[in-house]
């Protein structure tokens, strides 16, 4: 019988969630074209190409190297690309991903990726192209909600703050607003105003929020009620200290 | 435990978030609701930012060239697109303006650093018995008298020996002396008071008791430099200083000639032989000599914080307070300085000991462990529970969740610990503390920080910044390491332990641990009984035994520090 990825314990939904990013077998919910993601990412103007850092690899003469033959450049380093990066900033009111979570998803699923995690914010860096398509991979499934994440290259403690009332993660640069019934972002990751405003869909509803989210909170499900998930914690952290106590154990 | 216990933030919160400040218009509101009003009002609505936004402008024109403007933060969008609060020092009423927290706007976190980094402990007795057994000099109480009065001439900077020599003048160092203590009574009793730090008095019989017994005949000096001298060069200097002023004044005091071999004996001393810093030096690539807060070890801090002799009863108190004043000095001084530069380590630090947050979640934790564990937080010995990995993981886990619960329950307080990394050292430390209190054991505290940390980390996906997840996922393995440089006791580690150099967030919280570990056993002290005594003087300018009340005195403008310069500058 073949291995069965298990990606992570727990009985819950928060739990299942986290499978399913990990997993990548997530929901596609929304598209944004491929001029939006440039826009918003602001990396180069929309239909320009890709500036680089080096010729293609395959004009470079590159010497024979078994490492090489085993692994397949991604499609940016074929290209040259430089490296630029995608941040998403998740709220910690029931935002469907979590920075740890979206890192996971990236370096599971996805090649060339340098996740960083950190608490208020997740950066990806890679070659500009592998970048785009894992930005726009979490951009369009249950892995975002438009109001509860945002791209975001600074300015991220809006991730802890309590809602304004149109349910909208604050954001000290107001790079994304409520219009109507969808999120619209007039602004890039790092806040210089675009040529036109990009929708990025209709939030996500409350409960719907509550249902795809991959954070535990006491007022949905409660960390302290998933017990499969603490006990594995407890078991790394007896494992790790034991092994420094005595290794051979 | 039943969740409708007081919370010690409630308070707190209340004032910060549904209370008008300046013109925040955070007005109404309940401390839990999950939305608000963002006005977005700049830097106006804040009296401190206004003052500083008004002499940035002085500035400016006086001097012809820009300085501090607010709007030039974020490319124009001011600080204040939220509310911007005041906070509250944790065990106090003092509200103030965060800014004064920072150590450039606060002369008690300065003054505190300062009196830390002058001061060295000077032993006696090897001068002492080069004078008797090589010299055949008596020495008697009445000549250390008289040594202590020349020497409190000569350690600010007066002269003594040598004829036409300048001096300092008195009034800029007036902070600086020397004082003796001993754990001989009947030596104690006949030195002048004025130059005694008296234990007996000093201390709760019971901790005097076992400083006593710990320093035994032996005699020291606790010797505090200038702080103008201190703050003019480096930490290194404090020695220095130190033991040329002591030489000379056992010339003075006993008649020496000032050429003799023996002098180099009573310099070696004063300078090597006898001498305690308060931190051992730096390697070169953190390039400190002795005596810079990056040297100073966990349990140094703990004992030079004075609570444990003035509020004995409470170990949680104790950790706290210590909590502050790492957190001051290692995080806003030390790793905001060599580490980095600049102001955000402030608010890293501030997390740990303003608005009470900490505390409450401690506070529970001494509840929880003396209802589940039959009073082991209590101040005890006989009373505390065996140090073991199942009671290091029922303490810290709900220590944690019952933490990372209020986040939840209370979003004001989430939204006051807006980083992963203060709610990461918040949590932590009521963590470890709880731990090392319940067991009387450090190192036991420190797997229960790290244990909080993988908690925190898997309940809410994500942790702090990249630090957190570097040290905090490898520190449980050298808990207890069996090697000896990784699994040192805790009360002996520092900022410059392995792994802990580039550790924000974590110093203040790693000495708190060792406090309660030994203020919950009822120790006098942690690791070194001659730091603790020679920090139990009211004559220091910093309070020891309230250094959080002592940063609000700093941040409300109302302490007094030393080492001024008015006497020599133009009077404004």
């Amino acid at each position: 019988m073949a291995y069965e990825l298990q990606y992570y314990p727990g009985a819950t939904s928060v739990a299942e969630n986290r499978r399913k990013h990990m997993s990548g077998k997530v929901e596609k919910l929304r598209d944004i074209s491929d001029e939006d993601l440039t826009l918003v990412l602001g990396h180069r103007a929309p239909g320009s190409d890709y500036p680089s850092t080096h010729p293609p690899l395959a004009e470079m003469g590159e010497p024979e190297d078994s490492i090489r033959e085993l692994v397949e450049a991604t499609p940016g380093a074929k290209a040259g690309d430089r490296v630029r990066y995608v941040q998403f900033v998740d709220s910690m009111y029931n935002a469907p991903a979590t920075p740890y979570f979206r890192s996971y998803n990236a370096a599971i699923n996805f090649r060339g990726v340098d996740p960083g995690t950190l608490s208020g914010r997740q950066v990806v860096e890679a070659r500009e192209r592998d970048m785009e398509e894992l930005a726009k991979f979490q951009i369009e499934t249950e892995m975002t909600d438009p109001a509860l994440a945002g791209l975001r290259g600074a300015t991220v403690h809006g991730h802890s703050l309590r809602l304004p009332e149109d349910g909208v993660m604050f954001d000290m640069l107001e790079r994304v607003r409520k219009e109507g019934d969808v999120i619209v972002m007039h602004k890039d990751q790092v806040g210089r105003p675009i040529d036109r405003k990009v929708s990025l869909g209709k939030p996500m509803s409350e409960e719907e929020a509550a249902k795809r989210t991959t954070i535990y909170r006491a007022d949905n499900v409660a960390f302290r009620d998933d017990a499969e998930v603490i006990e594995w914690v407890h078991r790394v952290f007896d494992q790790r200290t034991i092994y420094g106590f005595k290794p051979e154990n | 435990m039943a969740d409708d216990r007081q919370r010690k933030f409630a308070k707190q919160m209340e004032i910060k978030f549904t209370k008008e400040h300046g013109s925040n218009k955070m007005e109404g509101g309940e401390i839990t609701d999950k939305n608000v009003t963002y006005y977005r009002l700049g830097v106006d609505q804040n009296p401190r930012k206004v003052e500083m936004k008004k002499a940035g402008q002085e500035i400016s024109k006086k001097r012809g060239l820009v300085g501090y403007n607010p709007m030039m933060h974020c490319g124009g969008i001011p600080l204040g697109q939220r509310a911007l609060t005041p906070s509250f020092l944790s065990g106090t009423d003092m509200m103030v303006e965060m800014d004064d927290l920072h150590y450039v706007n606060n002369a008690a976190m300065q003054q505190m650093w300062d009196d830390i980094r002058r001061t060295c402990v000077v032993g006696m007795d090897m001068a002492h018995e080069t004078l008797e057994k090589r010299l055949g000099i008596e020495v008697t109480p009445e000549t250390i008298n008289h040594y202590l009065e020349t020497l409190n001439h000569a350690l600010p900077g007066g002269a003594v020996v040598q004829e036409h020599m300048v001096e300092t003048h008195p009034a800029l160092v007036d902070d600086c002396y020397v004082k003796i203590f001993t754990g001989d009574d009947e030596l104690a009793d006949e030195i002048d008071k004025q130059f005694l730090i008296d234990i007996n008095k000093e201390f709760p019989a019971e901790q005097a008791e076992q400083l006593k017994a710990a320093i035994g005949k032996t005699s020291w000096q606790a010797a505090h430099i200038p702080t103008i001298v201190s703050r003019t060069t480096d930490g290194a200097q404090t020695t220095r200083w130190m033991a040329m002023q002591v030489g000379m004044s056992f010339i003075s005091a006993y008649s020496m000639c000032a050429g003799e071999a023996a002098v180099a004996d009573l310099s070696y001393a004063a300078k090597h032989a006898g001498v305690i810093q308060m931190g051992e030096m730096l390697p070169a690539r953190r390039a400190r000599g002795p005596n810079e807060p990056g040297g100073i070890p966990f349990g140094h801090m703990a004992d030079m914080v004075q609570t444990s002799r003035v509020d004995p009863e409470d170990p949680a108190h104790i950790a706290l307070e210590v909590v502050g004043a790492g957190c001051m000095l290692y995080d806003q001084i030390w790793l905001g300085s060599y580490m980095s530069g600049g102001v955000g380590f402030t608010q890293y630090a501030t997390a740990a000991y303003c608005n009470n947050i900490l505390d409450d979640n401690l506070y529970y934790n001494v509840d929880y462990i003396n209802d589940k564990y039959d009073g082991a937080a209590n101040k005890g010995i006989d009373n505390k529970v065996k140090a073991n990995l199942d009671v290091v993981k029922d303490i810290a886990t709900e220590s944690t969740i019952y933490g990372i619960e209020n986040y939840e329950k209370y979003p004001t307080t989430l939204e006051d610990h807006f980083g992963g990394s203060q709610r990461a050292t918040s949590l932590s430390a009521a963590a470890g503390s709880a731990v090392s209190i319940a067991t009387g054991n450090g190192n036991a505290g420190l797997s229960g920080w790290y244990l909080s940390m993988y908690l925190h980390k898997e309940a809410l996906g994500r942790l702090g910044f990249f630090g957190y997840d570097l040290q905090d996922q490898c520190g449980a393995t050298n808990v207890f390491s069996y090697q000896s440089d990784e699994g040192l006791a805790l009360e002996l580690r520092g900022p410059n332990y392995p792994n802990y150099a580039m550790n924000v967030g974590h110093q203040g919280g790693y000495a708190a641990i060792t406090s309660g570990a030994h203020a919950g056993r009822g120790d006098a002290f942690a690791v070194n009984p001659l730091i603790k005594v020679c920090f139990a003087d009211n004559l220091l300018p910093f309070d020891f035994t309230q250094p959080r009340k002592e940063f609000g005195r700093g941040a409300l403008r109302e302490f007094e520090p030393a080492g001024e310069r008015s006497l020599i500058i133009p009077a404004k």
